[in-house]
């Protein structure tokens, strides 16, 4: 028998399937949409819904849209000379932030990781080489390209993979420095960190 | 260092708390009482692993569904820190007093020197072993080297299962390449960095073995680098990268990372005869003590204290002429715990030692006459 009745036990299954969600957690989100009214669980759908129908992937650069192509890469006011690399879409969030960098992303969907079966095929990248051609970027010429992958083995095996990829086409290739979170004091940095952050240390 | 209290809970079968002794800790028992599981918890609380199982659920008691090791460290007269590992289904959280711990920093707060049936397979066994000795050593000396090491197994991994894709795949070596090459550019930093810190360990080492601790009897190691007679390898990166280049074809023929530190074994010679197949066991032992006293030297001239030595079951590893050498060498050095059922070996210690009785898990101080004087007098003047 089950321990909830079947309309119950379905919507706690399909919680369970989200990331970082286990029995409890699926239990307690079932049980509060149960206390939901109509209203609030119709525009919760509703908001679901409207994601995947409204949101494409750029066909410039892959990221996250509701325009065809993406806000950054239609724009008058960015730097078409200069791309960013990324993995995910959370990452652009990241590097806008900074409010520094005024050029235009491209991402990537994923790293390079054997064990989890992703090569380059799985990657977006396919649409990244053309891009390097002025006549598919407004007529500009891209001069920099910048890999902004994780510092992981994974980030570093991708990074590394992209930039044999496009240093014989031309542009200037770069990858992010590793260091110092900056706000914070020199005894809170971990040894790694610290040592990254002598290795690519620079003059003053 | 001294680890001033420990406490368990729902950990194996020890309950209660208990306080330590500065110099020597004896624990004693039958066999089955729980001696190796009080060990294990000191084990655990330094390392954060266990010296008896890689699966740490496995010492959750039966029906329970967490497991906590605390314990009181003092590093001086005024520095003391409450450290705790809390086990719970198949991960761990580690804390310093009372505050979430990323691992890194938490292991620099303890540090021990473990000889176990199972350290014995530095000695006996193979070389995965011996490489495991050096690295428990270089991350003694520098905890980031911890992440060095991830990195290091996690590139492998991923490039024995690209050389098994690449090889299933029945790809041309060019198209191989550009995608094994990404992976071993990281092989070549992170391997210089292995291999700089084990041969820089056994160096280290060298100088610290107490080659005379137990009579004539010498022993000798030499880190061997699997790259060894290939080229110079005092420019460990360009012939690292060379081989790699080298020995492509070979690697995806075998799907096996074939290059690198994780082929590396430490030679280790007794009277300069190789331990693991001249060696009598005795000698095998008498060997792998020798190698932890100099750990426990190479840690005392880095750091300036001393680490904790443990040793589980001492009377069935060492007779009792090496084992009275041992002690009296650690006296005044080590804050030293061993485990026995001998009650000879415990009359033979217990004027230089604190005596511990485990009985079903708990574990109680054994009063020894002096103490027991006090304890009476102290009940005396409490009834009047």
């Amino acid at each position: 028998m089950l321990e909830y009745s079947e309309p119950v036990v379905k919507l706690i299954d399909e919680f369970k399937r989200l990331p970082g969600i286990g029995q409890k957690t699926a239990q307690r989100l079932a049980f509060h949409i149960l206390r939901m009214t109509n209203v609030e669980v119709e525009r919760f759908v509703a908001a679901m819904q409207d994601v995947k129908l409204k949101i494409v992937m750029c066909s410039v650069c892959n990221n996250l849209t509701d325009v065809e192509p993406c806000r950054f890469c239609s724009s008058t006011s960015r730097d078409r000379s200069i791309i960013c690399v990324i993995e995910e879409p959370y990452n652009l969030v990241a590097v806008e932030k900074t409010r520094s960098y005024h050029g235009l992303y491209h991402v990537l969907h994923g790293s390079l990781s054997p064990i989890r079966g992703m090569g380059p095929e799985d990657l977006r990248l396919q649409n990244l080489l053309p891009r390097l051609r002025p006549e598919n970027n407004d007529g500009v010429e891209v001069l920099e390209v910048i890999l902004a992958t994780n510092p992981t083995t994974e980030g570093e095996a991708t990074a590394s993979y992209i930039s044999r990829l496009l240093k014989p086409l031309g542009p200037r290739v770069t990858r992010i420095a590793m260091g110092m979170p900056v706000g914070s004091d020199l005894e809170y940095v971990d040894e790694v960190t610290m040592d990254k952050a002598l290795t690519n240390r620079h003059e003053m | 260092m001294l680890l001033e209290s420990l406490e368990a809970h729902q950990f194996r079968n020890l309950s209660g708390k208990i306080s330590w002794g500065k110099g020597l800790n004896i624990i004693y028992g039958d066999n089955g009482q729980g001696k190796t599981n009080w060990l294990e918890a000191i084990y655990l609380l330094a390392t954060t692993k266990s010296f008896r199982t890689p699966r740490l659920q496995e010492a959750i008691r039966f029906g329970e569904d967490l497991a906590v090791v605390r314990g009181q460290v003092s590093r001086s007269r005024d520095v003391q820190r409450d450290l705790q590992v809390t086990i719970q289904g198949n991960a761990k959280a580690l804390s310093v007093n009372g505050k979430r711990e990323a691992v890194m920093r938490y292991l620099s707060q303890l540090h021990t020197v473990a000889f176990t049936a199972d350290e014995l397979e530095v000695i006996r066994g193979g070389p995965e072993a011996r490489r495991k000795f050096l690295d428990r050593g270089g991350i003694s000396l520098h905890h980031s080297y911890v992440q060095t090491l991830s990195d290091y197994h996690r590139v492998i991994k991923q490039k024995n299962q690209l050389l098994h894709d690449v090889s299933d795949a029945e790809m041309s070596i060019a198209a191989a390449r550009i995608l094994i090459e990404p992976w071993n550019e990281q092989l070549v930093g992170l391997s210089a960095i292995i291999h700089r810190a084990r041969a820089d360990y056994v160096e280290r080492l060298r100088q610290a073995l107490e080659t005379r601790l137990f009579g004539r009897e010498e022993i000798s190691i030499r880190y061997v680098s699997s790259l060894e007679g290939k080229g110079d390898l005092r420019d460990y990166e360009a012939l690292i990268a060379e081989r790699l280049q080298l020995r492509l074809q070979a690697e995806i023929a075998s799907s096996r990372a074939l290059i690198g530190p994780h082929r590396d074994d430490l030679e280790i010679l007794f009277d300069g005869h190789d331990i693991r197949t001249f060696g009598s066991s005795g000698q095998q032992r008498s060997a792998l003590i020798l190698l932890d006293l100099a750990a426990i030297s190479v840690y005392y001239l880095w750091h300036g204290e001393y680490p904790l030595f443990l040793m589980d079951d001492v009377d069935a590893e060492l007779d009792r002429r090496r084992i009275g050498h041992l002690l009296e060498y650690l006296e005044g050095r080590t804050q030293t715990f061993v485990t026995t059922s001998k009650e000879s070996l415990v009359k033979q210690f217990a004027a230089r030692a604190i005596v511990y009785e485990v009985r079903d898990g708990e574990i109680v101080q054994r009063a020894t006459s002096e103490t027991d004087l006090i304890t009476t007098i102290a009940t005396g003047t409490s009834i009047i």
